[in-house]
């Protein structure tokens, strides 16, 4: 059976809220991303603040784009 | 991209995976009321139609809703793709708690309306409140243009916490109801309801008001709300208190042939 490489997920904490659900999240590696949340936190009527930490899933094609999966309670 | 290949990874989720990666996931989940939500994400746009063949495949006989961002209009069109049509539209709107509407609207806020804070509410006369103000609109757009209900409940207990409701008191009748939601500084109007022959009288005027307010004198600065777009007296009233649409969003839905 193949191998598969899964998503590479990092945290990260919401700098901006751009238009169209678009956020820059730094992770806590240092590197600024554009993330766009997920499906999963649009139905669950997520909302997503500023300095939010959250968990991000990053583009295997992209590593500047991702995507919001979680939002930690702060 | 080779063949993208499909796992059903547990009862509520798939993905979608291409090259050896993951370029997709898919996931389901029941909302209180009762319906089946799904979402996709995909990283390349080749995965989707075949994650979401597998999960209908899957799912046979179910009727499927699926959020979309009113800005994403190549995601809607794949769920249309996939037999899904609009069902509704909402905005999102964000409200400052601050903000008091003009004078001559402000006159309108009811003066024989009571207001019970949220917890001082008869509980039985509440719950009939809520009963009958789910049966009107039942009866009349249908309970599914409402806000979404997020928290469970049990099919016959609508009234989720009793505690969170404050309530609108006219002529001596329990006249309509406002639930909020509020942790740490993150508040969300989840519910604004008057019984319908009591409406035009200030009701949810003074209700709106007063959870501002309250949640003003909590330190919190903003609140959330969607409204359905159909829905013209709720959005007006809550342009008045200084909302402003921050999205919408798109509920698609898919019915079994």
């Amino acid at each position: 059976m193949p191998r598969i490489s899964k998503g590479l997920e990092i945290e990260g904490t919401v700098l901006e809220c751009l238009r169209n659900a678009t956020f820059k999240v730094e992770l806590e590696n240092g590197h600024q991303v554009l993330a766009h949340i997920s499906g999963k936190i649009r139905k669950n009527y997520i909302k997503i603040l500023p300095f939010d930490r959250v968990l991000v899933e990053l583009s295997p094609y992209d590593l500047t784009r991702g995507r919001i999966m979680y939002r930690y309670r702060n | 991209m080779n063949t993208v290949m499909i796992n059903r990874v547990d009862e509520a989720q798939w993905q979608a995976v291409a090259d050896e990666q993951i370029v997709g996931h898919g996931d389901v989940s029941q909302r209180p009321d009762g319906r089946l939500f799904v979402s996709i994400d995909v990283w390349q746009d080749e995965a989707f139609d075949p994650l979401a063949d597998a999960m209908l495949g899957e799912l046979p006989g179910a009727v499927l809703h699926t959020l979309v961002g009113g800005e994403d209009a190549e995601l809607a069109s794949r769920w249309q793709r996939a037999g899904f049509t609009v069902e509704r539209r909402e905005w999102e709107y964000l409200m400052p708690t601050r903000t008091e509407p003009a004078a001559d609207r402000a006159e309108q806020a009811g003066e024989n309306v009571t207001i019970l804070p949220a917890g001082t509410a008869d509980e039985q006369l509440l719950r009939a409140l809520d009963r009958d103000v789910r049966a009107q609109v039942e009866a009349a757009v249908g309970w599914h243009t409402m806000p979404a209900e997020l928290r469970p409940h049990a099919a016959e207990d609508t009234l989720i916490d009793p505690s969170l409701y404050a309530v609108a008191v006219l002529d001596g009748q329990y006249a309509g109801l406002i639930r909020v939601v509020s942790r740490g500084r993150r508040a969300r109007i989840g519910l604004l309801a008057v019984r319908a022959e009591l409406r035009r009288r200030g009701a949810g005027r003074a209700l709106l008001r007063h959870a501002l307010a309250t949640l003003r004198e909590a330190g919190i600065d903003t609140a959330w709300t969607e409204i359905d777009q159909s829905h013209t007296a709720a959005t007006t009233l809550f342009e008045e208190f200084g909302a402003r649409r921050t999205g919408h969003l798109v509920e698609l839905v898919r019915r079994p042939h």
